[in-house]
């Protein structure tokens, strides 16, 4: 590899990378304010910040998806202005994106490439793909971040290390016609990795730096002080920190991401009211997704599963509910083993399943509200197979007084209600059922406004009351030791670590540790 | 490093990593030869129930002969399967461009005689169908079955009203009418005609913009889109030459029967799809091929003319197709069933 | 909504993810669902009536609805079936078939021919749907399959010839024979059908169940619905109506042969069903406007002839209309992909 082909053509001390006071709103909520960094040539800069730091909207920035309201961006010491993601691709930033990117069915010379493919190019000219000279680029590329697929090689067949080299290999591209140090953007792509897999993409990746600059963002604490050269902590939109490594620890960068930590109340009643768990899972397990997980939940109790992505946490919900399938273990409901799990038998033993994807998985947004309140339990709603619509709009006029719906017409499609009134419709559709004995909530506060959340909640907690057991996959930790009796966390489809909050108070830096 | 497998399911050698690889060397589809060893199989099967008819030169040059019109207009099919729509305009453009061609050439009526730009005039109908269905389809967002549907029907109802409602016209004899069935290499006309459009197909296929984009848009619009492919239109090209294809068979179909029809390409539509399906291409787009598609052909072919040979009533012909066709989906998508999968 | 999130999951921008209330789903349709089809065949009915003023005195009227009578059936059982966000294409067959087997069966087994007929057809729409639910086959292609296997069947037990229902063709004249209201009775089953499904799907569970199988499928299956067999129900009934159909075509034919009456119904069906309101994205029916969109696709041809298109164009009008109706009443999102 030589440096000299691909000297920065101003000063060398001229950052790959300037942003200075760079903000960004929607409405009220400042996604990002005055943010000032600097990536200079042949480093490695971490990004680390809880969700809703306003790591995600700074990116979506810099590839010029969203524009900023405010501030100035530089790349090479000019100040640059992104309408549109070729705008960033033209100023030499290449990002590899958290979900994959790549066309699986088509070779790697031709992902590679694909850029400039839809556009003019040697090796396509006149609409006619010249392979050889196709793979020839791919391989020289692939060559500079020191990998030796073939390029051939159709993408599907590729590991996922592989992909991802694939992925950085692509960024690199879009520069190098225009640019001589690039800049990559690596959004999270360890996440989904196994230990050894990312251990070789962090090798990868710190061999960037010999040929560009690398913003790197992950929420592995530890690998991003093994990669990066220094990182950036934000938190509330804005930079809170930018050290160097070695400066910091893991356990201050913590406290720096999360700002004064809370710590759970012990609860004083918090006993288990049934001698018979309302669901439990012994050994459970599923080939990729999850594994040996264990617990039990009595009625009147709750449980929240914490864990980070690719934690597993969310097949864990599904598969209790009959919704994915488990390969191992047993599963069981009120005392008795399952068999021939599936959704519908979930629901006639009461289990209730209020999902994340609420528009998709949670509701019927053309029906009305009233036909979504009693689409599962009719109850009142109908006399066997025969709809009673008054008597409907009257149960459903009473959950809209109950759970303050706006606006308090059931008539009107749910689709064309608020997030948050939505939701509240949602719960209802599952607390109307007399026999409701499970309650899983998969981040059923997404989204919603503090109003909305509060109802949501405080429909939990009666829910729990009247003796359901509840299981909840929290958006924040916060929420997780408010809303709790015991706490599971999970990591790489494992159980890590289990609180029980009548005895013990975690602090959201004990989950967080288990965690990541 | 080892092997891999580079999706033609031959197994190359995976060059050392300083050195690029020089070839490319992956001119052939199959993953597997599947279906190959499914026709040689049909084939062995037929020879041996009619032992005296069914491998014998003339039957062969049954079957080739059958299987040019499916060919031809598999390539555009499998075209448009790929990016993972659908065509079911095809009997309908076939029979707006074969009573185009007819009407435009010498025939009984004496319409008119243009000589070879009846051939163009019927090809540019076809293109002209296909661009119909292709723009509804992609600027107005109208699911491409429905669309292709109406086109099926305004094609027959183009050459219902060019037919109008005088005489059939026929073909003069002699001439172009013995073109198709006459033998050149002792192969007929028509196979020839279809096994070039099957090159071309498969060098569009693998060699063009065209048909890479083809395979990308079948495998996910969204990162298609992402990756600066212009989808849209695209997607109305893959339209266009399904159209262009429909329309050659159209041609050819006409010349066969040596008049003019509107339902000259009756039961095509079937043969064709399930011939796509059944060589492996998926109906979810981004897999399968155009050398897959003339291998399903050719299966379906040898297996209707088995049949009849074996015989079996000439009247459940598209019920050979369809079951053929219902068989194939199944399998293919058993594989991928799952509770949560939305199968419109 | 709390500041301090996981670390997990994707930002949304809050308040600008989930604004108050966004732009109504079924709004841009609303007017055409509810009056569009009534104002359609008026305003077609008006040009005719105006053109060609024979047409209202000389039993225009009833000759219409002799027309409109199997399109209407067909056209509700694919209504049905696109209700659940599929298609049926082979239920023009269907019909064909229904109306061979009845053919045969009504010398020998008399009254219980029409029943033997229906409950055949049923079953094979159910089998139809099985497949697609059970075995997740898009349903395009299985019922194109279907249709093949049907046209093969109709041949095989017709012999390719004409069938004719040679005794017992007493039992069925009334449909074509008496009249309600200057209309024949035929028409007025076709009616009736249309109002119990409008009622169907209206105050049954498992007419609602079908609605939201059709507005969103994985919404259904995530309530605990028996999302499939409501499919296979919807595939049945499409069958059960072509079956009615069959049953019309040998009360005004008294024949039956694979290209005879009836064999072009598929286009004709589509049409009114879709000119009759039927979203074919699913989940917005009304049985009873199909009514109007059958009335309007069997006025077509005499309307095109009232304007001087040859009757030629009739698959050529048929096939624009269908093209241009979903073009102009399809609800469609900017982001959704359409294939």
């Amino acid at each position: 590899m030589s440096n000299a082909s691909l000297a920065p053509r101003t000063g060398v001390d001229t950052p790959a990378l300037k942003l200075t006071n760079v903000s960004k709103s929607f409405g009220s909520t400042h996604a990002v304010k005055n943010v000032s960094l600097e990536v200079p040539r042949h480093e490695v800069v971490g990004l680390i910040g809880e969700n809703g730091a306003g790591k995600s909207t700074l990116l979506k920035i810099l590839t010029g998806l969203y524009q900023p309201d405010s501030g100035i961006i530089e790349t090479d010491g000019r100040p640059v202005k992104f309408r549109k993601p070729q705008d960033a691709v033209a100023a030499g930033i290449g990002v590899v994106h958290q979900e994959q990117s790549l066309l699986s069915n088509l070779s790697v010379a031709e992902n590679i490439a694909m850029n400039a493919l839809s556009s003019k190019d040697a090796a396509t000219r006149y609409g006619f793909y010249r392979w050889k000279q196709l793979n020839q680029e791919a391989a020289a590329i692939l060559a500079r971040v020191g990998s030796t697929i073939d390029p051939r090689t159709k993408v599907s067949d590729l590991s996922f290390v592989d992909r991802q080299m694939v992925e950085i290999a692509r960024a690199l591209r879009v520069d190098e016609a225009i640019h001589a140090a690039p800049l990559v953007i690596l959004d999270e792509p360890t996440s989904v990795l196994e230990r050894n897999e990312a251990a070789i993409l962090e090798r990868e990746i710190r061999a960037l730096r010999d040929i560009g600059s690398v913003l790197f963002v992950s929420h592995r604490l530890d690998e991003v002080l093994r990669i990066c050269d220094r990182v950036v902590v934000m938190r509330h939109g804005e930079v809170v920190a930018d050290v160097r490594r070695g400066e910091v620890t893991e356990e201050e960068l913590f406290r720096l991401m999360i700002g004064q930590e809370s710590r759970a109340r012990v609860r004083k009643g918090g006993s288990a009211t049934g001698a018979v768990a309302a669901v439990e899972a012994k050994g459970l397990g599923r080939k990729g997704h999850f594994q040996d997980v264990s617990f039990a939940v009595s009625p009147g109790r709750s449980l929240a599963i914490v864990g980070a992505m690719g934690s597993g946490r969310e097949s864990v919900c599904r598969a209790l509910f009959g919704t994915e399938p488990f390969d191992s273990g047993t599963l069981e409901v009120a005392g008795s083993t399952v068999q021939g799990w599936s959704m519908r038998r979930a629901v006639r033993q009461g289990l209730a399943y209020i999902p994340s994807e609420r528009k998709v998985e949670g509701m019927v947004g053309g029906l009305s509200a009233a036909e979504n309140l009693t689409l599962v339990h009719p109850r009142e709603a109908a006399r066997g197979p025969i709809l009673r619509r008054k008597a409907r709009l009257k149960a459903a006029e009473e959950w809209f007084e109950r759970l303050d719906v706006r606006p308090r017409d059931p008539k009107l499609p749910l689709g064309r209600f608020s997030g948050g009134n939505q939701q509240k419709v949602v719960m209802a559709k599952w607390l109307r059922a007399e026999e409701l004995s499970v309650l899983i909530l998969d981040h059923p506060l997404r989204g919603l406004d503090p109003g909305a959340s509060q109802t949501v909640n405080d429909q939990i907690r009666a829910a729990q009351e009247d003796g359901a057991a509840v299981i909840l996959l929290p958006d924040t930790l916060e929420e997780a030791l408010e809303m709790a009796d015991e706490i599971l966390v999970m990591r790489d489809g494992e159980i890590t670590a289990r609180f029980d909050l009548a005895v013990e108070s975690p602090t959201s830096l004990d989950l967080l540790e288990k965690m990541v | 490093m080892t092997d891999k497998d580079t999706g033609t399911g031959l197994l190359e050698q995976a060059p050392a990593p300083s050195q690029p690889p020089l070839r490319a060397g992956r001119r052939f589809e199959f993953k597997n030869l599947g279906e190959v060893l499914a026709l040689v199989g049909l084939i062995a099967v037929f020879t041996a129930l009619n032992p005296a008819t069914f491998l014998t030169p003339e039957n062969l040059r049954t079957i080739l002969d059958h299987a040019s019109l499916p060919l031809i207009i598999g390539v555009g099919a499998t075209l448009v399967i790929l990016t993972g729509s659908i065509d079911l305009s095809v009997e309908g453009v076939m029979g707006a461009a074969g009573m185009t061609f007819v009407l435009m050439t010498a025939n009984s009526r004496g319409s008119a005689d243009l000589g070879p730009w009846a051939i163009v005039a019927a090809l540019a109908v076809g293109v002209g169908l296909g661009m119909l269905s292709g723009l509804v389809h992609t600027r107005l967002k109208v699911p491409s079955f429905i669309v292709t549907l109406g086109v099926w029907f305004v094609g027959l109802g183009i050459a219902t009203v060019l037919f109008g409602d005088q005489s059939i016209p026929f073909l003069p004899d002699g001439g172009i009418k013995a073109w198709p069935s006459t033998l050149t290499f002792g192969v007929p006309n028509a196979f020839l005609l279809a096994a070039a459009f099957v090159l071309a197909g498969m060098f569009v296929a693998r060699f063009t913009r065209l048909g890479r984009f083809a395979y990308a848009i079948g495998d996910s619009e969204e990162i298609s889109k992402g990756n600066g492919i212009p989808v849209l239109r695209y997607k109305l090209y893959v339209f266009v030459v399904a159209g262009f294809c429909s329309a050659a068979a159209g041609v050819l179909a006409a010349l066969e029967l040596g008049a003019g029809s509107a339902t000259v390409g009756v039961g095509t539509l079937f043969l064709t799809i399930a011939a796509v399906v059944i060589g492996g291409t998926s109906l979810g787009g981004g897999k399968g091929g155009i050398l897959r598609t003339a291998v399903g052909v050719l299966m379906l072919t040898a297996l209707n003319n088995g049949l009849i040979l074996s015989g079996v009533s000439p009247n459940i012909q598209s019920a050979v197709s369809g079951t053929v066709l219902i068989a194939a989906v199944l399998v293919a998508t058993w594989p991928h069933r799952s509770r949560l999968r939305i199968v419109k | 909504m709390s500041k301090k999130a996981l670390l997990e999951q994707p930002a949304t921008v809050p308040a600008a993810a989930d604004g108050k209330a966004r732009p109504a789903r079924r709004a841009p349709q609303n007017l055409w669902f509810t009056v569009g089809p009534f104002a359609v065949f008026l305003a077609l009915f008006a040009l005719v009536a105006v053109l060609r003023p024979a047409f209202l005195t000389g039993g225009g009227m009833a000759i219409l609805a002799v027309q409109a009578a199997t399109i209407l059936l067909v056209a509700l059982g694919q209504a049905m079936v696109l209700h659940v966000g599929s298609i049926d294409l082979s239920n023009a067959a269907i019909v064909i078939f229904a109306a061979i087997v009845l053919a045969q069966t009504l010398g020998p087994i008399g009254p219980a021919a029409p029943v033997v007929t229906l409950a055949v057809v049923t079953l094979i729409g159910a089998v139809n749907g099985f497949l697609v639910a059970f075995g997740q086959i898009p349903s395009f292609a299985l019922t194109l399959g279907t249709l093949g296997i049907l046209q093969a069947a109709s041949l095989v037990i017709s012999n390719a010839t004409t069938v004719y229902a040679t005794a017992n063709g007493q039992l069925l004249a009334p449909l074509f024979g008496t009249a309600f209201a200057g209309l024949p009775l035929a028409f007025w089953v076709g009616v009736l059908m249309a109002v119990g499904l409008w009622a169907f799907l209206r105050f049954t569970r498992a007419g609602e169940g079908m609605t939201a199988v059709g507005l969103n499928e994985t919404g259904a299956l995530f309530s605990g619905l028996r999302t499939r067999w409501f499919k296979v129900m919807a595939f049945a009934l499409s069958g059960l109506l072509a079956g009615v159909a069959g049953i019309l075509v040998i009360a005004q034919a008294g024949a039956a042969s694979s290209f005879g009456l009836g064999s072009d119904l598929l286009l004709p069906g589509i049409a009114a069903a879709i000119v009759g309101g039927t979203a074919i994205t699913g989940g917005i029916t009304n049985p009873v406007n199909i009514v109007f969109g059958a009335l309007t696709v069997a006025l077509v041809p005499i309307g095109a002839a009232a304007v001087g298109v040859t009757p030629q164009a009739q698959s050529l009008v048929y096939g624009l209309v269908i093209i241009a109706a979903v073009a102009l009443t399809m609800g469609r999102g900017h982001t959704e992909v359409v294939k």
